[in-house]
């Protein structure tokens, strides 16, 4: 029996349309919900129906609770799957799809109240005894008291807005003079974004990672964590390379995390799925928690491949009431090889990662062995400018991760995208890197080698247009598109077919 | 004298090159590398040639009029034109100095030129915006200067690689 008879996506891109995948082999119907800016997108099509839901601007459409809510009943769905971004963490959201009698897969929006800013996210995690890095309790009221509070536990010292979210409004201080400095704009700048302005400090760590947790937990109090995941490779605090599990945790570090973490889930009464994210020092070994996401993972492929579970099905059977299908022991045996997934954008690394927005004319995708893309865009597919630049995932599975890095390499050189920029190479180049390949890396990875892709990526890009310039003096261009074309002759397709059809021995069935 | 082309890729990337000829061996020259290019001619497979390049051996194809580089890599000539030869400039100036040179990423209408002839820009300053698609796409100053020339006016159509305005 599926658990839900019919699902509305609230989403798009590739999350939309993994999602839906996930649903049609539960023998759910699903509904897709669509922008202006959408209306050919590949989850459009791919759904049993769609719903158009308001302009291209994100806060017209996919931020539009009303609309969305709308389109479900009045495709009489039973369930909503927010995917992640848009409105998965909104509780607003949530509570408006309880109200209109569906099942919001997702947490509920009683258990998101309970954590609505970063801080009382800490406050939990010291109450489960979750280790937090040392900083002010609450949102810090004045400068002075900032400054004070700095000078405890010592710079640098991140600048943190309570409500912030995405990886925005963080910021690095080295120096009381640079505190004073970003004080006030910080508070600004979190005003306009988030709506709240309240700022908070804590203590830098030194020579971060970034791994996060998976809880998963049923309406009954059971939970268990499904490993980590290292999201170390970032630019401007967002990831851009995640693999399962960590190449630097052992099985104790790991396993000293499962407790807290199952503990802080049984204190909110929290349920499917959440995600614990924490930094780790080398030096230290250390970790301290940052905060918890309340939906599923653009990164939860990782988890997926070196678990064999379907997070998405999981979801969904756990938001309709199902029980855990496994405990922690289980768990830890179903697990086996080493995943990477590299986030396919459509940006430009050598101009400061700008996002690049056009038609996709050409596509071709790696398959084989080892190999999973999750993605939201087929060939002749507009990349439209309003939302995240996320074309597609590709995602590695071997044996171990140097072997999974390989396939990685060989799978990203099958990975062909014309029309649009993307970070392609810049995953070739990391992927060919020796500290990427060693594992030894921080957060700081894509800043501190910024100078020697620049160099690389360039000289490729130069390669290819020297290239290039000699095929077209060459004529090698002209020659195979009057070959494509069929010669001179151009001739209709249909009429050839129907030629070659009359010509040809037939077999009269 | 090599010959200078100016060559756009089909995501608005330009790159100026200096190409000397001999036969079938190419020198090509961009501002700061050189690239030793040799055709040597049909390779294995149809419809597919092998360059050198820096001595390096490449498989190159074409296919959906993009060109394919050992069947990992892709690059598509949108537009190519030569320099004509400017008397007494030197190479290295010829290949450095279009940076001031502002152009249009993207076909469209020009809806508002915000600076005129003889502006001073900072870098990042919003130029002008063009329409495309329903969304208007604001152009930036990739350079401070002095606005030398404006060659659009509101309301035109643009092409891809048009240029748009001269900084100096």
């Amino acid at each position: 029996m599926p658990p839900f008879g019919k699902v509305l996506v609230a989403n798009r891109g590739e999350i939309a349309v993994r999602v839906m995948k996930a649903m049609k082999e539960m023998g759910i119907k699903t509904v897709a919900v669509y922008s202006e800016a959408d209306k050919y997108a590949l989850h459009v099509k791919y759904a049993d129906e769609a719903y158009y839901i308001g302009p291209a601007p994100a806060i017209q459409s996919y931020l539009n609770i009303d609309a969305i809510v709308d389109a479900a009943l009045k495709a009489h769905a039973d369930a909503v799957h927010p995917g992640y971004g848009f409105l998965s963490e909104n509780a607003d959201f949530a509570e408006a799809v309880e109200k209109a009698g569906l099942t919001f897969i997702g947490p509920s929006a009683e258990v998101m109240n309970k954590i609505k800013s970063k801080l009382d996210g800490k406050r939990y995690a010291k109450m489960a005894g979750v280790p937090i890095s040392p900083g002010s309790d609450g949102p810090v009221e004045s400068l002075d008291e900032a400054l004070k509070i700095a000078e405890r536990i010592g710079y640098p010292i991140m600048v943190k807005a309570a409500f912030g979210g995405g990886g925005t409004g963080i910021t690095k201080v080295n120096s009381p003079e640079e505190l004073q400095e970003v004080w006030e704009r910080n508070k600004r700048l979190a005003q306009q974004a988030f709506g709240k302005s309240d700022l908070y400090i804590e203590k830098a760590a030194v020579e971060p990672r970034h791994i996060e947790f998976q809880l998963i937990g049923d309406r009954y109090g059971n939970y268990v964590v499904a490993w980590e995941r290292e999201c170390t490779i970032q630019r401007r605090n967002q990831k851009l390379i995640e693999e399962a599990p960590s190449v630097t945790l052992s099985m104790e570090e790991r396993r000293s995390m499962f407790e807290p973490i199952i503990k802080f889930g049984q204190l909110m009464g929290y349920f499917t799925l959440g995600t614990f994210e924490t930094v780790f020092s080398d030096k230290t070994r250390e970790f301290y928690f940052l905060e918890l996401n309340k939906r599923l993972q653009v990164e939860h492929t990782v988890t997926e491949l070196i678990f064999r579970i379907d997070l998405v099905k999981l979801q969904t059977r756990l938001a309709a009431g199902e029980h855990l299908p496994f405990t922690q022991e289980e768990l830890d045996k179903r697990y086996r090889g080493h995943a990477i997934q590299y986030r396919i954008n459509a940006e430009d690394p050598l101009n400061n990662f700008t996002g690049s927005s056009g038609f996709i004319t050409y596509y071709r995708e790696p398959s084989g062995p080892g190999v999973r893309v999750d993605t939201g865009y087929v060939e002749g597919n507009w990349v439209p400018p309003y939302y995240d630049s996320l074309i597609a995932k590709l995602i590695v599975y071997a044996e171990n991760r140097a072997e999974a890095i390989r396939v990685g390499l060989r799978a990203l050189n099958d990975y062909k995208i014309g029309g649009v920029k993307t970070i392609i190479d810049l995953h070739k180049w990391i992927s060919m890197d020796e500290d990427f390949q060693k594992g030894k890396f921080t957060t700081a990875y894509i800043a501190e080698k910024t100078p020697q892709f620049l160099r690389d990526l360039k000289r490729w890009e130069e390669e290819r247009a020297a290239i290039a310039l000699v095929a077209y003096n060459k004529g090698l261009l002209k020659k195979r598109v009057e070959a494509q074309a069929g010669g001179k002759g151009v001739e209709n397709a249909w009429k050839t077919q129907g030629k070659l059809m009359q010509m040809a021995p037939r077999v009269m069935w | 004298m090599p010959k200078v082309y100016r060559l756009y890729n089909d995501v608005g990337d330009l790159f100026t090159l200096a190409v000397e000829t001999k036969g079938d061996k190419y020198e090509i020259k961009t501002e700061s590398n050189t690239y030793e290019v040799e055709f040597k001619g049909r390779g294995t497979k149809e419809w597919e040639s092998i360059v050198m390049v820096n001595g390096r051996p490449r498989r190159v194809e074409v296919d959906q009029g993009y060109i394919i580089i050992d069947g990992s890599e892709v690059f598509r000539i949108d537009r190519l034109s030569e320099e004509a030869p400017k008397e007494g400039a030197a190479l290295e100036e010829l290949l450095k100095g279009k940076e001031g040179e502002v152009v249009s990423p993207l076909q469209g209408r020009v809806v508002q030129i915000r600076v005129k002839e003889g502006d001073a820009v900072n870098k990042g300053q919003p130029l002008l915006s063009i329409e495309a698609m329903k969304s208007e796409t604001v152009i930036s100053a990739p350079k401070a200067g002095i606005v030398k020339k404006v060659n659009v006016k509101p309301g035109q159509g643009v092409r891809k690689g048009d240029v748009l305005l001269i900084i100096e």
